[in-house]
């Protein structure tokens, strides 16, 4: 097949070597290239403390990928070191100098022993890689056991927001995903229209929630603390304002889990000052109830893509409209009196409140806890 | 070693014999008409230019939108519009359609051949094309671009969520890929038979067997998208229900239709430029391709095996760890012939006495650059690490990296390589230089940060993204790079424009080459060869040149041949189809239903036009 001349006599190593360094200083800016990208490589390892740094892993999940991140970033690494100290070297030796004649370089065609050596040793690395990658794969959708605690929440991708349906505890929350420290969670993640992804990079990989199917996700985190994520597949005008925070609570204390679900199986507070009672109002009579539920107050009977967040405890949320907005009353006024200004193409109607009747019920809103 | 032993332009052309030039027009009316493969190739080339600088202003609106967060430049409507025409652009009307030029214009010089098998068909798949890229960017002035991304998943694609610049979008990708599957069969059939005597196909250019690969992944990748496609336009205008939920349709049928069709198109991106590299740098090293028969093995496996890779894009929509498993494994596999094919140039580079003209820098760089994006593609075939990476602006930079560092740079490669073949004139070195430092820096700032974006949580296509995110750094950078290259491509254009009416006038042979494309005039007569070369070895011209015993003889005597004339047929024809798309396109978002009219018309001008063109004596 290839014509043999043995490549490897034209130079060896050593003298490579010993020309590179004398090289050095007249070396063709081509091999530049090699130092920047390097560089860049390396600053792309130590980032500090990112709020949402994949490589820093805060459930199991997270933790998986962040390894093979590893493995592969040191792989890719010494094959790219390689490359570029091949092309490198073949630079510095194998140009045309200044004074060179004409004369043709030898015109091998090939060599057989070369191309199976690069045949043969990337096949293996692949080989092992697959192994080891077919192993990840089983270990992150492996179903959790049965007799363990486990926090189970079913997840309805939106647009452009998250619903958090706690079944077994009879919470519908929204936005804010909470769980319980060193606990196996497993989501089931749906969608009412677009396919949306569920994504918090400390905790996990993401997974797409998809209308008509439901599709699991597991993972179990094991750092306390409030960690961000956001919706990853593009599901329309405001899929950069679908963000959602995970809470990882403690197992015991006041700011514990089961604490967190007690509060939140509470029925909703009633009205207490009479701008309160004035918002509670508003949202009986103005239309918010339509597509709003709060428990003792208004219940939805039946569910449509439309439909809004259960609002029975909003006022316990830190965020508004998928992480857009901190949580006060201020924010939850501009929200309620013109949702389009604040996400754009927000399926929230405009019911055309007054600046009043906005406070009132924002007032009211922010009151339960 | 040896001398050069005879010149090429020394090559008398022979006794002319009885031979019919194409008749042919002149003028505007001359492009209109043309059916011959150089001029239809500069056709594509020129579109192909202008739609990648339209897809890079599109790039650098929407970068101007990322360079600090909380901006308010451009909304999330019209910022999803510009992201899904950008990569539509780049992908099927600035990348392709360059490949294209290059195939039109170099595979029947490259096989000794006068023309492509079927000329008038092939100016029938320009025409279409053409109509098909028109009628994707007319969404912009008929009711806003497209938004669903440029892999529009089901159901963000349906009636419910996205207006009307689906329509377009769906019914000019359906254009695009009749034009492609016309063209597919053309170059198949050119290349299997129009071969020189003695061009066996294992000493066919790496270049040539590339378009090959490329030209069966067409015709066997366009059917599934188009499928796809037809179904969303049943969905969108007649209310089928092949993709709504509700009803029982499926939305992951959408994306195994469209990656079956995604992935195989990747590297009818990349190869082609992979063909190139493997012609520049032997050219520049003065010695063979090492191990071009690995090469272009490596290069047919690596088109077969993109058939079995498609749901890798797919890791996160919960398959289930079998399938997951699967097409990892599959996908792994890709890396042995690619790598295959970087040892093989480094192996060209070693033991060469290289110079480096703009053609061969473009070539060199594009070794560790799109090597680079293909270790990055190594790590999202990993499913465990593809669930963090997936949708992440870690993506995004490792197809910028092969996508721009490796297919674009080579197309530029060529460009510079091939100018004065297509025209006669060089193309100006010094802004080549000037082209090829601003835009390497520029692609390497904008997406090496993206990679460390990625790795920090930052999703692709989000039109704003908060300050406590603390992306604001590499997004800046990533704009300052894109206004870069955009600025380097304005170079290069002006280079092209300047060089092509006052270069340096080229002779047959500028680079001292190896290939037969180098045996015709600059730029070739419309016959190409004065006579049909016999091919002793892989590399004609060269061993001309160089090798005792293995001349090209012109033969005493020339031989006959026949060109077929101009026709108008071929636009016409395509016209029709192009107006039966646009009529079913007014009859679902104008009101009044007499507009199917257009069609019905239109339909049974398709008949009428390619009753002319089959009877059209040539």
């Amino acid at each position: 097949m290839f014509r043999n001349t043995p490549v490897a006599a034209q130079a060896s190593p050593l003298t490579t070597l010993r020309g590179w360094a004398q090289r050095a200083a007249s070396s063709r800016t081509l091999t530049l290239l090699v130092p920047v990208v390097m560089g860049l490589l390396l600053a792309a390892c130590g980032d500090g403390n990112h709020p949402r740094d994949t490589l820093n892993p805060a459930g199991d999940g997270a933790q998986v990928s962040a390894w093979f991140f590893w493995l592969y970033m040191i792989l890719d690494t010494v094959i790219f070191i390689i490359v570029c100290a091949a092309m490198v070297v073949a630079i510095m030796k194998f140009s045309k100098k200044k004074g060179d004649d004409d004369s043709l370089p030898p015109q091998s065609h090939g060599n057989m022993k070369l191309e199976l050596i690069w045949t043969v040793i990337p096949t293996i690395i692949v080989l092992v890689l697959a192994v080891i990658t077919v192993g990840g794969v089983f270990q992150l959708s492996a179903k959790p056991a049965e007799e363990q605690k486990i926090v189970d929440v079913e997840v309805i991708g939106k647009q452009w927001w998250w619903e958090f349906d706690y079944k077994n505890e009879r919470i519908t929350t929204a936005n804010e995903l909470h769980v319980e420290e060193g606990t196996q969670v497993s989501l089931h993640l749906t969608s009412a229209d677009v396919i949306h992804a569920f994504w918090v990079p400390r905790v996990s990989g993401k997974r797409d929630a998809t209308p008509g199917r439901t599709y699991p996700l597991y993972f179990k985190p094991f750092e306390k603390g409030e960690f961000i994520g956001q919706c990853a597949e593009l599901c329309g005008a405001s899929h950069a304002r679908m963000g959602l925070k995970m809470f990882v609570h403690p197992k015991t204390g006041p700011d514990s889990y089961d604490n967190w679900v007690k509060a939140q199986q509470a029925a909703a507070r009633a009205p207490t000052t009479a701008l309160e009672k004035e918002g509670k109002k508003v949202f009986e009579t103005k239309g918010c109830k339509s597509c709003h539920t709060i428990k003792g107050v208004a219940e939805l009977t039946q569910r449509s893509r439309t439909t809004g967040p259960d609002l029975t405890h909003v006022g316990s949320r830190s965020t508004i409209a998928a992480v857009t907005l901190e949580n006060n009353v201020e924010n939850l006024a501009k929200w309620v009196k013109d949702p389009q200004s604040v996400k754009e193409a927000a399926l929230m109607t405009n019911l055309g409140l007054s600046d009043k009747e906005s406070k009132a019920v924002a007032t009211y809103l922010y009151s339960l806890k | 070693m040896s001398a050069k032993l005879l010149d090429i332009e020394s090559l008398q052309a022979p006794e002319p014999h009885m031979h019919f030039e194409r008749p042919g027009k002149t003028g505007l009316v001359d492009w209109l008409t043309t059916v011959d493969h150089k001029k239809i190739g500069i056709l594509y080339l020129l579109s192909g230019v202008f739609y990648l600088l339209c897809g890079g202003l599109e790039a650098i609106l929407f970068r101007i939108q990322l360079a600090v967060p909380d901006n308010t430049f451009l909304g999330g409507e019209t910022f999803n519009g510009l992201v899904t025409m950008h990569a539509t652009s780049m992908v099927f009307l600035a990348i392709m359609p360059m490949t294209a030029g290059f195939a039109n214009f170099l595979v029947p010089l490259m096989i000794g051949a006068r023309d492509v098998a079927f000329p008038r068909l092939n100016s029938w798949s320009y025409w279409t094309f053409l109509g098909g890229s028109l009628v994707i960017n007319a969404s912009f002035v008929f009711g806003g671009a497209p938004s669903a991304g440029w892999f529009g998943y089901a159901p963000l694609t349906g009636a419910q969520y996205s207006g009307s610049g689906v329509d377009f979008w769906w019914a000019g990708l359906a254009l695009l890929s009749a034009s492609s599957l016309a063209a597919s069969v053309n170059f198949i059939v050119t290349i299997l038979n129009l071969r020189a005597p003695g061009l066996t196909l294992l000493r066919l250019p790496v270049l040539g067997w590339m378009m090959l690969v490329i030209q069966f992944l067409l015709a066997l990748s366009f059917p599934p998208i188009t499928v796809g496609l037809i179904l969303l336009g049943f969905d969108r205008m007649f209310g089928t229900l092949f993709y709504e939920v509700s009803m029982g349709g499926d939305p992951h049928l959408w994306q195994h239709l469209f990656w079956l069709f995604g992935h195989p198109e990747v590297y009818v991106l990349i190869l082609p430029a992979m063909g190139i590299v493997s012609e520049i740098l032997p050219v520049f090293a003065r010695r063979p391709l090492f191990g071009q028969t690995a090469v272009i093995f490596s290069g047919i496996f690596i088109g077969f095996v993109g058939f079995g890779v498609w749901a890798h894009h797919m890791f996160t929509s919960g398959m289930g760890p079998v399938a997951d498993a699967a097409f990892a494994a599959t996908t792994a596999i890709i890396a042995i012939p690619t790598g295959v094919k970087i040892f093989n140039w480094l192996g060209t580079l070693w033991g060469g006495k290289m110079t480096y003209p703009t053609p061969m820098l473009f070539a060199v760089s594009f070794i560790p650059i799109f090597t680079l994006g293909g270790l990055s593609g190594l790590m999202h075939a990993s499913p465990p690490l593809d669930l963090q990476q997936h949708d992440s602006y870690f993506v995004v930079a490792h197809f910028h990296y092969v996508l721009v560092g490796g297919a674009l740079q080579g197309l530029f490669a060529g460009v510079y390589f091939y100018f004065p073949k297509f025209t006669g004139r060089m193309m100006s070195d010094k802004l080549g230089k000037v082209h090829f430092w601003t835009f390497l820096a520029g692609l390497n700032l904008t997406f090496f940060p993206q990679h460390m974006l990625g790795n920090n949580g930052m999703p692709r296509r989000i039109y704003t993204y908060p300050a406590d995110a603390q992306w604001d750094l590499y997004n800046m950078l990533g704009t300052v790079g894109a206004l870069i290259m955009g600025a380097a491509t304005l170079v290069f254009v002006y280079n092209m424009i300047v060089s092509w009416r006052s270069g340096e006038k080229a002779g047959r042979d500028p680079w001292d080459a190896c290939t037969l494309e180098w045996l015709t005039e600059s730029p070739p007569k419309v016959q190409n060869f004065d006579f049909t070369p016999i091919v002793l070895s892989e590399r004609p011209v060269w061993d001309h040149k160089y090798t005792e015993g293995m001349e090209i003889v012109a033969p005493a005597k020339g031989e006959h041949f026949h060109m077929p004339s101009y026709s108008w047929k071929p636009m016409i024809c395509s016209g029709f189809v192009i107006l039966l798309v646009i009529g079913l396109l007014m009859n679902t978002f104008m009101p009044g239903n007499w507009l199917w009219v257009i069609s019905a018309v239109s339909g049974l001008g398709v008949v009428g036009s390619v009753y002319a063109w089959v009877s059209e004596p040539v």
